[in-house]
């Protein structure tokens, strides 16, 4: 949509918070998710083998008595099927092969009649295991004499845009030359230094990952599963198995939270292999709660090294940061992570001279997948704390820094790419005029200190440069819609804006559209991936695509019956008017059976289907050298936060006291589900600030359950959350609509340590900023006895 | 090992049931009854998911064997609207927007009808203390509170 | 809880109909047989494979062990299947053990303590439970079922280490006794945890005091300190402090050292042994000043 499309008026019901068109089976349990399905007596019950250590040869494994227990009707293992898997670099068998390389890695898989049989039978397979030396933190990852995990990292298939180092546990190293940071350094009156630690969490969804698969005896394989992903899980199946991609449907019913881990493919491999050989009856795999925590996919963590200089007007000069991203012990997904941290590796802001380079390194750790915000939350957790403290050092305030090197409309960012409109700036005022910046209010007690903190940040959708989207949207006969597309809504709304979007494409109530669900790729058009924040833009351009597509269909239909020029027709309320003739004709009846030609001579039309279909085609690529390139990125959503905290003296605790969240999301489609987004990521933020941390000590978890791995409950949350809508529409959005789903949480670790930093001047470099830390730090700085 | 006959009534119904001893509620709900609205967040007692109420009372049901059940009356989601019509609270979440995934949601709807049954006009400290134990990961809870506060004043 | 069970193993569920039956049967299984209360210990450790127990034996229901009941010479007596909710909503235990409800309220969370009980918090002896300091310094008492018969078994000597009591092969304990507390007895539990609420406890303070005459300051003060020993810890050292003289706020910050000297804590996932040991002292430091507010300062 141009601009000036875009100023036209805005149809309704966009830009209304209509109400989600699944709550009713949500209240009344009635939605089912995958456990749900019911697959009667042939049912299998499948249990995965996990390797104890984190680094080992496979020696040996003698499956034979597992086999040999009555009711197990499939053991497998990494020599029965030798494929490989991977978003972006196939660097992962789907059972382990000749090497293990964390605890947890699938070494083998039963299926049995009772998830009591397959437990038994996992206790009856013998491993040998040869222990290796596991490489334990990313920074000893690439150091020449550390071991090595992926010997044949140069024979993987990878993406032309990744550069893994053969010889080398570095999967990808994204570099940005840009200026000249050594001189620059010399024009900087101020220069900050700072390392930060940032650890592994988990996505934490309330629902573990579930699949369900079954094969047919023509090798038709179906697989349901908690999905984000059904088109890439197909897709990198099919190739891991060497069959066609039409030969795997994946069905995605209701999902209980993604945030990234159910996309790509992970556990879905697994029930797929095993029911390869169970002669046609379906296999469950259900993950624990403490496998969630420490075999599914994880979120890297990140060693972080800043140094950014600004010159006496707080103009940021230059910036040189090194991230070393511990990626796990497969990268095939977190590859991209680090590249995407490479590609904005200054944040939100223009700086001329820039020195990066964002390093993936393999280490014997859980799997980093996808994590809302894909790096970009352990990115400004500490860049923005390094901005912070550039500011105190020169004396300007943390805020007007902010302002004044902020990305605007223009502004050259790190990879070259100019700028598009963003309403930044915007977001940054408005935060701190709700947050009161620059008042101190009175701390509750004598012995608490309050402080507030900003943090802003930027976020592109990571994706391959031609990820696409595509929709299709029908008519039943009495004028009700029917939308077909393959994103998944994972309880941000997308199902609920969809409609809201074709409903106001084709000219038809909110009410009278469903959207056909649940997602299942033998009948639904394709969609690279639920991530990214990219639904509301890519699917809804396909959406908006196919609607319009539907309603020139009908247009010209009736344009011909009528004898007018389509132009003086509209579709309103699912009727079709005429501006010239006032002649109106309902859609019922013509989208099926299209409309009689006079004098009884015949009929023309037919059933109406509309598709669309949506793929940026702009993004170019960039420099392996310097980083450079025309177009990085498709666009960036920007915003900010604004927090106000109160910590404890005597107990170092931490209480988030108020949040406010402001994010450019272009146009927000549905008002309420935005804000929904920017509360709930606030809260997940928050979260990871203050909680959450997947312990890890020479390569086990310790904290695998909820009763160690903490996340904010009711009376963590803040009931003070303000969230607001910045509007600067994007060009090429659904009326100018851009993503929100990943942004809320971007900030909020940063914008709380800044405020624990006003609070008590305590930097904190490594989340979770526990009250251990906070006050074992005052303690150390003399703040308390 | 031993199994059970047990009767109890679930949304007012009455049952009888063969259970083994090792089979929480949870299980008999979803595996036995193919009553599915009640979800399994982590088998361990600490998500809430699992919500039910028993005699009244909200329970992990996850954390409590069907044959303790013997002779109880227990309510799942599924039973907190009569004839169709949504109770109060089921009404006010819809409206405040506290659902996304809609996966803690069964457990959050028991826990605060369970709530407002013992304190029909709870203050936000005592809305946010009785629902310590059901997680949610989407919502940041903003809105489940306020359905809880909409729905007291529904009645 | 690498190797966790998807749900539970498999085990025998035994109801039996007396007392008697229940510890002849416990007894002749020793080591693999377990009485059931709440399950929330139970349940929770057998599907970490910890616990291997192939008989599970609900007690609850049986003689004594149902019922909550105040006597004005007895004191309180919690049957054994008492939940949590159901003591905290009790109107004698708000009355006159007001330090017990305010254990309670922070345990876990309103589902949890639908089922779990005091006295299974109790036989479950892990220094970090919330409510057994309460207990131990409400002067409580056991009343069990053996294969001999009854007897009770006073708080002050029942823990002998981390899970670990005085309990022998075939005990079932019926109920809680808790003698009358004396006049103008008030008390408070105050549980660090990592988050705000439901957490199991990095570490917990229990005091309560009272007028007494006896005392050279007029009042006994008492502190129990949960997860920072291996049993549930009463300082001695604190009533001491506290009564030898007048009760100022020197004193309190003498007896919240103590409290801190006194305590042995260890590192592990939830805390450092350095965090514990100093807030042990921040901690009593509230817990004193705010009960000796409440005693009339």
């Amino acid at each position: 949509m141009t601009n000036a499309e875009i100023n036209e008026r805005i149809p309704k019901p966009i830009g209304e918070s209509k109400p989600r068109l699944d709550n009713r089976e949500k209240v009344t349990g009635a939605a089912i998710y995958a456990d749900d399905l019911q697959f009667g007596n042939g049912l299998l019950f499948a249990r995965i083998l996990h390797s104890p250590h984190p680094h080992a040869l496979i020696k040996s494994i003698d499956t034979s008595k597992a086999e040999a227990l009555p009711g197990v009707k499939a053991v497998v293992t990494g020599d029965d099927f030798s494929g490989f898997l991977g978003l972006y670099l196939q660097d992962r068998n789907i059972f382990c092969r000749d090497r293990v390389r964390y605890v947890g890695d699938p070494v083998a898989g039963v299926a049995a009649t009772s998830e009591e049989i397959a437990v038994n039978a996992l206790e009856l397979i013998e491993v040998e295991y040869e222990v290796l030396e596991p490489v334990l933190n990313p920074e000893e990852g690439v150091k020449p004499e550390a071991p090595l995990l992926h010997p044949d990292l140069s024979e993987y298939k990878v993406a032309n845009f990744i550069f893994p180092q053969a010889g080398t546990n570095i999967s990808n190293h994204f570099k940005i030359r840009k200026g000249d940071v050594d001189s620059a350094w010399e024009k900087c009156t101020t220069i900050v230094e700072r390392k930060f630690r940032v650890p592994h969490i988990q996505h934490v969804p309330i629902e573990t990952h579930i699949a369900i698969a079954q094969w047919d005896e023509t090798g038709e394989i179906t697989l349901w599963a908690s999905s984000q992903s059904p088109f890439a899980q197909r897709n990198l199946i099919a190739q891991a198995l060497g069959v066609s991609q039409s030969a795997v449907r994946v069905i995605a019913p209701k999902i209980g939270g993604g945030f990234g881990c159910k996309a790509g493919v992970s556990m879905e491999a697994l029930v797929v292999a095993i029911a390869s050989k169970t002669k046609g009856r379906p296999v469950k795999l259900a993950l624990t709660r403490e496998e969630e925590f420490y075999t599914a996919f994880v979120r890297q963590e990140l060693i972080a090294y800043f140094k950014m200089g600004c010159d006496a007007n707080g103009k940021i000069l230059a910036m040189e940061n090194t991230y070393y991203w511990g990626g796990g012990a497969y990268t095939e997904y977190g590859v991209n992570v680090t590249r995407a941290a490479g590609y904005s590796s200054t944040g939100p802001y223009e700086v001329p001279n820039v020195k990066a380079d964002s390093i993936c390194v393999y280490t014997n750790h859980p799997v980093g997948g996808a994590y809302r915000g894909f790096g970009m939350p352990e990115m400004h957790t500490g860049l923005e704390q390094c901005v912070d403290e550039l500011a105190h050092k020169a004396g300007i305030d943390p805020v007007k820094i902010r302002s004044i090197n902020c990305v605007k409309e223009g502004s050259i960012t790190v990879t070259g790419f100019k700028m598009h409109p963003t309403g930044l700036s915007k977001c940054i005022e408005e935060t701190a005029k709700a947050i009161q910046w620059g008042q101190k209010s009175p701390a509750s007690a004598p012995n608490k200190r309050r402080g507030k903190g900003t943090a802003i940040m930027w976020k592109a959708p990571a994706m391959p440069p031609n990820a696409g989207s595509s929709a299709w949207v029908e008519l039943a006969e009495d004028g009700t819609v029917n939308v077909g597309l393959g994103g998944q809504d994972l309880g941000q709304g997308a199902f609920t804006v969809m409609a809201q979007m074709a409903a106001a494409a084709l000219g038809v109530p909110y009410e009278s559209v469903r959207i056909s669900s649940p997602v299942d790729t033998r009948y639904s058009p394709y969609e690279w991936q639920t991530v990214a924040s990219r639904l509301t833009w890519s699917m809804g351009n396909a959406v908006v695509n196919a609607a319009r597509d539907a309603r020139r269909q009908v247009l010209d239909l009736v344009s011909e019956a009528w004898d007018e020029d389509p132009e003086n027709l509209d579709i309103r309320d699912g009727v079709v008017v005429s501006y010239k003739s006032e002649q109106e004709q309902p859609l019922k009846n013509l989208v099926i059976y299209g409309l009689p030609k006079p004098d009884d001579q015949g009929w023309m039309g037919g059933p109406i289907i509309g598709r669309g279909k949506f793929m940026p085609t702009y993004v170019t690529g960039l420099d392996p050298e310097t980083g450079q390139g025309t177009r990085s990125v498709v666009h960036y959503t920007t915003g900010s936060q604004s927090v106000e905290v109160e910590v404890d003296l005597d107990t170092g605790r931490v209480e988030v006291l108020r949040g406010v969240s402001a994010f450019d999301v272009g146009k927000a489609i549905n008002p309420a589900l935005v804000k929904a987004q920017m509360e709930g990521g606030f809260v997940q933020g928050m979260s990871s600030a203050l909680f959450e941390e997947i312990k890890m000590v020479d390569g086990f978890c310790q904290n695998p359950s909820f009763v160690d791995y903490r996340i904010a409950t009711t009376t963590d949350a803040p009931s003070d959350l303000q969230s607001i809508i910045v509007e600067v529409p994007q060009d090429d959005g659904p009326w100018g609509a851009r993503g929100i789903g990943e942004h809320p949480m971007v900030p909020t670790a940063a914008a709380i340590a800044n405020a624990i930093y006003d609070a008590v001047g305590i930097r904190m470099t490594s989340p979770p900023f526990s009250a251990e830390k906070i006050y074992l730090a005052m303690l150390d700085a003399g703040i308390v006895e | 090992m031993a199994y059970h006959k047990i009767t109890f009534t679930i949304n007012g119904e009455p049952e009888q049931i063969d259970v083994p001893s090792n089979m929480t509620l949870l299980r008999m709900l979803r595996e036995r009854l193919g009553i599915t609205g009640t979800k399994n967040g982590c088998s361990a007692g600490e998500c809430g998911a699992c919500t039910v109420m028993i005699n009244g009372e909200p329970v992990n049901s996850c954390m409590i064997l069907a044959v303790e059940c013997d002779g109880s009356e227990i309510v799942t989601v599924e039973g907190l609207s009569e004839n169709g019509n949504l109770a109060p609270i089921q009404e006010a979440i819809m409206e405040s927007g506290g659902i996304q995934c809609g996966f803690c949601t069964p457990g959050i709807l028991i826990a605060s009808q369970a709530l407002l049954n013992r304190n029909p006009n709870p203050n936000e400290a005592e809305i946010r203390e009785a629902l310590v134990g059901n997680l949610c990961r989407c919502t940041g809870y903003v809105r489940i509170v306020e359905a809880v506060q909409e729905a007291a004043q529904m009645v | 809880m690498h190797d966790a069970h998807p749900s539970l193993p498999e085990f025998d569920y035994i109801k039996p109909k007396t007392l008697a039956e229940a510890s002849q049967f416990l007894a002749a299984h020793a080591g693999e047989a377990r009485p059931l209360l709440g399950g929330t210990d139970i349940f929770v450790r057998m599907r970490d494979g910890v616990w291997k127990d192939k008989y599970i034996i609900d007690v609850k229901g049986l003689n004594g062990t149902n019922g909550i009941s105040f006597d004005p010479v007895k004191g309180l007596t919690i049957g054994a299947a008492v939940t949590m909710n159901q003591v905290s909503a009790h109107p004698d235990v708000k009355k006159h053990y007001a330090v017990l409800a305010d254990a309670v309220d922070k345990v876990a969370s309103y589902q949890l303590r639908s089922r779990a009980t005091i006295v299974g918090n109790i036989c479950n002896a892990s220094p970090a439970g919330d409510t057994i300091g309460a207990c131990i310094l409400l002067g409580g008492v056991l009343n069990v079922h053996g294969l001999d018969g009854a007897r009770q078994e006073p708080l002050t000597t029942f823990f002998k280490g981390p899970g670990s009591t005085a309990l022998k092969p075939g005990d079932v304990v019926t109920s809680l006794q808790l003698p009358l507390s004396p006049t103008g007895m008030v008390g408070k539990y105050f549980k660090l945890g990592r988050n705000k609420s439901s957490d199991l406890s990095i570490i917990g303070v229990t005091v309560l005091g009272f007028p007494d005459e006896t005392a050279a300051s007029g009042y006994r003060i008492k502190l129990a300190m949960a997860s920072v020993a291996p049993v549930p810890l009463v300082v001695e050292k604190v009533e001491e402090l506290l009564a030898a003289r007048p009760v100022t706020d020197e004193t309190i910050a003498d007896a919240a050292k103590a409290a801190m000297e006194g305590c042995t804590p260890i590192d592990d996932v939830r805390a450092s042994a350095r965090y514990r040991k100093i807030m042990a002292r921040n901690l009593s430091q509230k817990a004193l000043t705010e009960i000796w507010n409440q005693l009339g300062r």
